[in-house]
């Protein structure tokens, strides 16, 4: 069974933006097609356009040489074309089978059977009687993967599927797509990570600006190569100078500290011990739900504990809330940058003003001194690139590298001694990546300090002067970076140990 | 001691006539919500069903067109509803909000011919059932079909919403909208009929109220029980069943109150008429406590206006 899925000439314009000019493209089934490009590139839309969620202003699409409406999702899956969202389409309160019986036609009982033979076909353990919600992020793509198996698609279309991945989930997920691949089934893999084109796909389709701008076989491709394609000029690679701050002051220090959580979805820390000296960068690696965000909270503040815990330029703030913490010179950088560090529904200026110190006289008796605030904001917005002049626009418009660095920037503008960041380049394209990275470099040259708890190796590996493993809550001893390889990390991360 | 046991049971069979109407409009509502939109014109609704009835009952002497109208009309006031949150997309609170209003001020336009027009006698089943079984007579028998199927309702919701594919996806649209769209369900078609049903449901509430339990018509004889219905939905956190148990704790210590301040007890009278709202909040936190079953029951996307991208 060949499926062969083509685009001719697809245009899609929204308002102010060409989403999509002109896109052709060509699949065959017996690969895996990578369709690569930063965020707003288009790759969206052209997927939404094939399941269709959206209808294209022009073009056409053609399954098998015959052309086919897309005029609803319905239509998509009458022509057997599965889609997994980056966002799940999941009912988080229904069961794993009452979400995969909602729109199937069969019986119960055949359902389950039919269910039960995808999950040992593909060995993937999900209960199916529990509710979504329970179901960690990997978990719920299987099902949204299973949900589309069940209707024997002919072309299945992954939107970003491991940004809420972890690494080994992602690895089991590359496992079925070559399973799936090998099946008979078309995949259209959407990305923006380059190493995974690498490792999953046989021809990647890089897009800019709405355009497909080349396509190629991977394997005359390298990470360079694609990078440049994808951004359309040339990104130099940054590279820091490793320091050995032996003699320097220590800036923070953690000692003997615990913490037990009462809800059973947090993880507990163990006897942290650590110290941070001036201009260094301290990376935090570990895969995701090791104790991460704990350990961010108790740094930002979120999480208060003993006092004498956490020392800080020589004073005691482990009591200390957030606030109390800024004004110390701490500043902090979540892992959610939606739903932590900013309110999407707030305009720029607004999320600004939220991170008020005593003197930064934001506030003026109670009342909120628009001025001041709008010509802060505006110093931030050109300092730290944010590619808009607008204070007035609200968040949830920017780009997630551009709030990114609204944030970054919020943080850095009162030239804080310390930043902690989460996952500062999570879901974000490679030029923001870029720049946050070169903002943290800087940091550090500047004499300023850094904590960065990521799970992204290469960038721990790239901008730690040492670094640290946290596993089950607990850290491993802290190492020069420059002793340090990705393969170590792996094992340390893995809860294993090494001489 | 017989005369007492049939004494309790009256008072039982009493305390069942007095939460009908809000066991009909919570579980209307109760199916509303569960698709996702929140109805604040609950007491509206059930005034319109109020006076429609009456008013229809007056003109046509048939009780079966006056409940059957009451339903149209409560069906009817709920589409405006439906059309201007559904299709105008205008916010849910502020839109059911003017529904009550608009039904309050309506009803004492078109009731204003109806007042001190004496009600017809609605037919009781099983009357001699009722009179020659002691207690128990008076707790199953002689009551109107409207009972019945009151209390039937909340078990039937119940199955609807657990056991059949329809109940699953209204569950689904109230729980995600936005996902039930990408899956092919019309939102807007299955919203429209859970607020359409919702509003026959408040209708039939109110004419219960002026065709049986107090047959006549009086301004504003709502009097408050869409605000208890809607109350008890929240706190029955979405599940049938515990609405059917509020109803009955809340008209319960409605007609036990009313008897403590016959009999006279040194109760101050402002804490008793007090006492059924009180009651049926603690009542109904105590059993919905479990965090789990909360989250699994509210429709997480309750009062969210929903669009489809074009």
């Amino acid at each position: 069974m060949n499926t062969k899925l083509k685009v001719s000439e697809i245009s899609k314009i929204y308002p102010g933006c060409i989403a999509n000019d002109k896109v052709s493209l060509e699949f065959g089934s017996g690969k895996i097609y990578a369709l690569l490009g930063e965020n707003g590139a288009g790759k969206s839309t052209l997927v939404k356009i094939l399941s269709g969620v959206v209808k294209p202003d022009e073009g056409e699409v053609f399954l098998n040489d015959e052309s086919i409406k897309l005029n609803s999702p319905q239509d998509a899956k009458k022509n057997n074309i599965g889609m997994v969202f980056q966002h799940f389409n999941l009912f988080e309160t229904l069961s794993v089978f009452e979400n995969l019986s909602i729109d199937s036609d069969k019986k119960d009982e055949d359902l389950r059977v039919l269910v039960n033979d995808i999950l040992n076909k593909y060995n993937f353990k999900i209960d199916l009687d529990i509710p979504v919600l329970n179901l960690s992020a990997g978990q719920k793509q299987k099902v949204e993967i299973i949900r589309c198996l069940i209707r024997n698609p002919k072309v299945l279309i992954m939107d970003e599927p491991t940004s809420v991945l972890t690494e080994q989930e992602t690895d089991d997920l590359f496992i079925s797509l070559k399973q799936f691949s090998k099946d008979g089934i078309l995949i259209i893999y959407i990305t923006h990570k380059l190493k995974e084109v690498l490792s999953l796909c046989d021809e990647v389709a890089v897009m800019r600006k709405g355009k497909v701008v080349s396509v190629s076989n991977t394997i005359d491709e390298k990470i360079e190569s694609l990078a440049n394609k994808m951004v359309g000029e040339n990104l130099n690679t940054i590279k820091k100078k490793i320091k050995n701050s032996k003699d320097s002051e220590e800036i923070l220090k953690i000692s003997n500290l615990n913490f037990k959580s009462e809800d059973p979805y947090e993880t507990n820390l163990n006897n942290l011990n650590l110290s941070l000296k001036k201009g260094e960068c301290l990376g935090i690696a570990g895969i995701s739900g090791n104790g991460q965000n704990e350990l961010f909270q108790i740094l930002s503040g979120e999480i208060i504990t003993e006092g004498t815990s956490i020392m800080f330029r020589n004073k005691e703030i482990g009591k200390l809330n957030p606030r109390e913490r800024r004004e110390f010179l701490m500043a902090f950088s979540p892992e959610d940058r939606i739903s932590q560090a900013a309110v999407p529904e707030l305009k720029i200026y607004e999320n600004v003003a939220l991170n008020n110190f005593k003197s930064s006289n934001f506030f003026e008796k109670g009342l909120v001194n628009e001025k001041k605030i709008k010509e802060h904001s505006k110093k931030i917005l050109t300092n730290f690139s944010v590619n808009t002049d607008n204070v007035e626009l609200k968040s949830q418009f920017l780009s997630g590298g551009n709030l990114q660095k609204l944030i970054i920037g919020r943080e850095l503008i009162t030239s804080p001694e310390l930043l902690v960041c989460f996952n500062p380049t999570w879901g974000l394209d490679v030029g923001a990546i870029n720049y946050i990275h070169e903002t943290l470099i800087q940091i550090n040259e500047q004499g300023k300090s850094s904590i960065l708890i990521s799970t992204d190796n290469d960038e721990l590996l790239k901008l730690s002067d040492r670094i640290c493993v946290i596993y089950k809550g607990k850290l491993s001893k802290i190492m020069n970076a420059d002793t340090v390889t990705a393969e170590k990390l792996g094992i340390l991360m893995g809860g294993g140990s090494i001489d | 001691m017989s005369f007492d046991l049939n004494f309790i049971g009256i008072l039982i069979g009493a305390i069942m006539a007095s939460s009908v109407p809000l066991i009909l409009a919570a579980s209307g509502e109760l199916i509303t919500e569960r698709s996702g939109v929140l109805n604040l014109g609950v007491e509206g609704m059930m005034i319109i069903g109020a006076i429609s009835g009456f008013a229809l009952m007056v003109v046509t002497d048939n009780l079966f067109f006056a409940v059957i109208g009451s339903m149209f009309s409560g069906l009817i006031i709920s589409l405006i509803f439906g059309f201007l949150t559904q299709t105008l997309l205008t916010n849910h609170v502020a839109t059911g909000l003017a529904l009550t209003i608009f039904g309050i001020g309506m009803s004492a336009m078109i009731g204003k011919n109806f007042v001190g027009i004496p009600g017809k006698e609605f037919p009781l089943l099983f009357v001699n059932l009722k009179e020659s079984i002691p207690f128990l007579g008076p707790i199953f028998f002689g009551h109107s079909i409207i009972l019945y199927f009151a209390f039937g309702l909340p078990f039937l919701t119940n199955y609807f919403l657990k056991k059949t594919k329809t109940g699953l996806v209204v569950r689904a649209v109230g729980d995600s909208p936005a996902s039930a769209s990408n899956q092919g369900i019309n939102v807007s078609l299955v919203r429209y009929s859970c607020i359409l049903y919702g509003g026959s449901m408040c209708g039939l509430a109110g004419a219960y109220l002026s065709l049986i339990y107090t047959p006549q018509w009086i301004e504003n004889m709502t009097g408050g029980r869409g605000w208890i219905a809607l109350a008890l939905v929240v706190f029955a956190t979405w599940s049938p069943i515990k609405v059917l148990i509020g109803a009955l704790i809340f008209g319960g210590i409605t007609i036990l109150q009313l008897h403590m301040q016959a009999v006279g007890l040194r109760i101050p009278v402002q804490l008793l008429s007090a006492l059924p709202y009180i009651m049926t909040i603690v009542v109904l936190v105590v059993i919905s406590r479990d965090s789990r079953k909360i989250k699994l029951n509210t429709p997480t996307s309750l009062g969210q206006i929903f669009y489809k991208e074009k």
